[in-house]
């Protein structure tokens, strides 16, 4: 049947098509013209537009939260944190060590303090670093004005000898930086810049690599042992 | 309540969608969801059933976003279209029966469809292209108004709608038919003005 030139007819089928009492082999049929006819697909897609709206309806009722949360499994619209995104992973645990760092950081000013009053170098800067449950591990100390970082361990977990410990400056958007890798003994003394101080820093942290640092030019490849801030005296 | 979302942010965010835009799609979903799942209760009653239709529907959505032509459909209707095929799906699927009950359109809008001096449409939460089709259908007799609800909501053929409303099958391939070219015409001429 050619349905072509029969223009009331296209009509007639393209809207029973849409509101689907064509039913069936004509079903079939109609769907196998559609397909090497434009004119007529455009012709169902404006029935389409007409009736469609039928779906509004009816009263709006909020699906349940559940619903939202299957789809974004069933797509896996959420992405798998990279490796060095912990917090994301362990958010809890990551604040409960800024909680820990924030009770330990009273002594260590004290200590900090003490210390400026004896050694010239003046400490404009300092970042208690630790695993989120034994206080300290790593104390840093910036001085802006010579532009040195002093990286000291004060109880850090042994290292074996094929390992090194990095230090790491995780900026708000973007990769982590390197600050450098720490000796045997856990210190370092490091240049200070913007890469390890600079604003857009939100996290300073130290992971766990193969002797001589990552091997991964963004961002650690070992778990991360420590973290911790700045805060400016 | 919400207010209908506006077509060209919905537009603008399933495109993104089809870019794989996670995020728009949220904003998507927030802006429908309702609605179409009102739309997928209507279709199904049963509240599980309605919310595996919703969740397979954009599931769907997101899968064929890139294939949305905005030239071609409203981006409600493309997703509503959608939301109406996995529901019919589900439907089949399902050993459940879904009951068929008398009034096809929720009463705020029967309301208006019945009396629309008393229930102004304009008044109802509807985008225009909804309130366009609602004035027409006021146009049409209530029972013909009835087939093609039947029809739209169930899924059903010509001798089916016959069956439930007990009319002859021929006596509802005219009202359908009728019914269909008159909301055309309606709808033709509310563009022109």
């Amino acid at each position: 049947m050619n349905i072509r030139h029969n223009a009331e007819l296209r009509q007639k089928l393209s809207s029973e098509y849409v509101l689907g009492t064509l039913k069936g082999g004509a079903r079939r049929r109609f769907e196998g013209w559609l397909h090497d006819d434009a004119a007529l697909r455009r012709i169902t897609a404006e029935w389409q537009q007409r009736l469609a709206p039928m779906a509004e309806f009816s009263t709006p009722v909020a699906p349940r939260k559940q619903v939202w949360r299957n789809i974004e499994r069933g797509l896996k619209l959420r992405p798998a944190p990279a490796a060095w995104q912990f917090w994301l992973r362990e958010s809890l645990t990551f604040w409960r060590s800024l909680g820990i760092a924030s009770t330990a950081l009273a002594t260590l000013l004290l200590v900090v303090m003490m210390s400026n009053t004896l050694a010239p170098p003046v400490i404009s800067d300092v970042a208690m670093l630790s695993d989120g449950k034994t206080g300290t591990a790593l104390l840093l100390t910036a001085d802006r004005g010579h532009g040195t970082l002093e990286v000291r361990v004060i109880a850090a977990a042994p290292v074996a000898s094929d390992k090194s410990l990095q230090l790491w400056a995780v900026p708000k958007s973007g990769n982590p930086r390197s600050l450098g890798v720490l000796a045997d003994n856990g210190r370092a003394t490091l240049a200070l810049n913007q890469r390890a101080i600079g604003a857009d820093v939100s996290l300073l942290a130290v992971s766990l690599e193969p002797r001589g640092g990552s091997l991964d030019p963004n961002g650690p490849s070992g778990p991360i042992l420590y973290t911790g801030n700045w805060v400016k005296l | 309540m919400s207010i209908a979302p506006n077509p060209q942010q919905l537009t603008t965010w399933l495109i993104a969608a089809g870019k794989r835009d996670a995020s728009a799609f949220r904003s998507l979903y927030d802006a429908t969801s309702s609605k179409l799942f009102g739309f997928a209760l209507r279709i199904l009653h049963k509240q599980e059933l309605a919310e595996e239709a919703l969740q397979e529907g954009y599931v769907a959505i997101w899968n064929n976003a890139v294939n949305y032509q905005a030239h071609l459909a409203a981006p409600m209707t493309w997703m509503a279209t959608i939301v109406r095929n996995k529901a019919f799906d589900v439907l089949r699927r399902s050993d459940d029966t879904v009951e068929i009950d008398a009034d096809h359109f929720d009463s705020e809008v029967m309301h208006a469809l019945q009396d629309p001096q008393a229930t102004p449409i304009e008044s109802l939460q509807m985008s225009g292209d909804a309130k366009a089709l609602a004035y027409c259908m006021t146009a049409l007799e209530g029972m013909h108004r009835q087939v093609v609800a039947l029809a739209y909501y169930h899924d059903m053929s010509h001798s089916e709608v016959a069956q439930q409303m007990s009319l002859p099958i021929g006596t509802v391939k005219t009202w359908i038919r009728r019914s269909l070219e008159r909301l055309r015409a309606c709808m033709m001429k509310r563009e022109q003005t």
